[in-house]
């Protein structure tokens, strides 16, 4: 493995910052090394400046979308963490439902739009998806957007095809669930088109503006803001409060706090979990 | 003990021990099965980490092991021995899970090879799962610290803003405006 060395650490970081929001600490140096070894080799490049060279000169940026396929993390699984979910299920669609349901023209459909913000490989929007299915059965009679966008055209690839191998189904998702609405294929396990269908994928830097995004009820930014900084964190959060709607609920990783980062939030409890509302 | 259980299936005697005696020699944990069916059942009531099937079986052959095996537990790893005839066969088995296949006359040099590798794998595999649990059981506590003190930092706030108000509060005393926040 190509040693890096300090100087290539600073440069390198703080470029990955510029592109991703992604803040990573000196003391993890090893992480690039551990990360960049393949797309050194794949580059032809004998040191971690000259992949920084050549990516900077990359104006079609393939090398810039490599470097951030391979810096993200994609720890993720379908139900992680279940409260979120049961939250969905028990509490905010049936409230949402409620609320776009009254005051509505008779006829119209309600309306539900869910964003999952760094849906990494698609497992987040699919339980969302799939909490939705379980609840309403049908789900043509609501007007349902499900947006998952992330940063990695690597994952966004992966989770608009819907195709998880069998280490990336066995966690979080029980036997009924899995024969219920994925389909095997080969070793993998595919998304069902009923619940793929439901979902649609985008690639988006949160660390850019959110145009022409619009306005969700509800929000999911789970264990991505853990990479940024406090200023990054601030921004961000301050963003989504603008795309979030009046009566919007957002939901962050269970060990996360908007305590110091975003005043415009105000938590909410029920059960086990916690979701934000508009101050 | 070289932490995996083995089940050999194959319907000729001589394979069978033959196989035993040398996998036995390098502390596997091994079993026999004299064809598919039995094999099906013993499968049904002990789990494998390796399952050894011959392809070529009257009745339930290895793709019928492979396929029952891979119903019950996914992460029992299947190994297919095949004459060079059947080939073919064994590639097709491939795609439906097996995760290797070894040529008659079996190498057995070659053999422990393949079974050193799986074993290493569920091993990596192991270490990843038990990261896993430990991250699942750290965030889990760390979850319910934080959200304690999130609800409770916007509880001291809204009361800190009460009693700010108060405090500013026109019409009353000081000791009157002292006495009512301080009740708050």
């Amino acid at each position: 493995m190509v040693k890096i060395k300090p100087d290539e650490i600073e440069i390198l970081s703080q470029y990955i910052h510029r592109i991703s929001g992604i803040s990573i600490e000196k003391s993890k140096a090893y992480l690039l090394e551990t990360r960049f070894t393949k797309l050194l080799e794949e580059e032809g490049c004998t040191s971690y400046l000259a992949l920084y060279h050549k990516a900077k000169s990359d104006h079609q940026k393939i090398i810039e979308k490599k470097i951030i396929d391979a810096i993200t993390t994609n720890e993720t699984l379908f139900f992680r963490d279940n409260s979120p979910f049961e939250l969905l299920k028990h509490k905010l669609i049936p409230e949402l439902i409620d609320a776009r349901s009254s005051g509505n023209s008779a006829g119209a459909n309600p309306s539900i739009r869910i964003w999952s913000s760094a849906c990494s490989t698609g497992q987040e929007i699919y339980s969302i998806a799939i909490v939705l299915k379980e609840l309403l059965r049908d789900v043509s009679k609501y007007n349902i957007t499900l947006l998952g966008t992330d940063i990695s055209d690597a994952a966004i690839a992966q989770a608009s095809y819907g195709s998880y191998n069998k280490f990336e189904i066995e966690r979080g998702l029980d036997r009924v669930m899995l024969t219920r609405y994925f389909s095997p294929v080969g070793t993998n396990w595919k998304v069902k088109d009923e619940i793929r269908s439901m979902a649609n994928f985008r690639k988006i830097n949160l660390m850019q503006p959110f145009n022409g995004l619009g306005k969700w009820d509800i929000i999911f930014c789970r264990n991505v803001a853990i990479y940024f900084t406090l200023a990054d964190r601030k921004r961000l959060f301050t963003k989504i409060a603008d795309v979030l709607a009046p009566d919007g609920a957002l939901i962050i990783g269970s060990t996360e706090s908007l305590t110091g980062v975003c005043p415009r939030f105000v938590p909410m409890r029920h059960l086990r979990a916690i979701f934000y509302n508009h101050k | 003990m070289n932490g995996l259980k083995i089940l050999v299936v194959d319907d000729d005697a001589v394979t069978r021990s033959l196989l035993t005696k040398r996998l036995t020699k390098e502390s596997y944990d091994v079993e026999t099965a004299e064809d598919g069916a039995k094999a099906l059942d013993l499968i049904d009531q002990r789990s494998y980490d390796v399952i050894l099937t011959d392809l070529m079986m009257p009745q339930v052959d290895g793709i019928g092991v492979l396929e029952a095996a891979k119903k019950i537990s996914i992460k029992t790893e299947v190994i297919l021995i095949t004459a060079h005839a059947s080939l073919a066969n064994a590639i097709e088995a491939m795609k439906k899970g097996a995760a290797d296949y070894l040529q008659k006359p079996i190498n057995m040099d070659e053999l422990i090879l393949r079974l050193q590798k799986i074993r290493h794998t569920k091993t990596l595999i192991k270490n990843a799962a038990d990261l896993r649990e430990a991250m699942d059981v750290t965030e889990k506590n760390s979850a319910e610290t934080i959200q304690r003190l999130e609800l409770m930092v916007n509880e001291l706030e809204t009361r800190l803003n009460r009693i700010a108000h108060i405090l500013k509060a026109h019409g009353l005393t000081a000791d009157e405006r002292i006495q009512k926040a301080l009740a708050q």
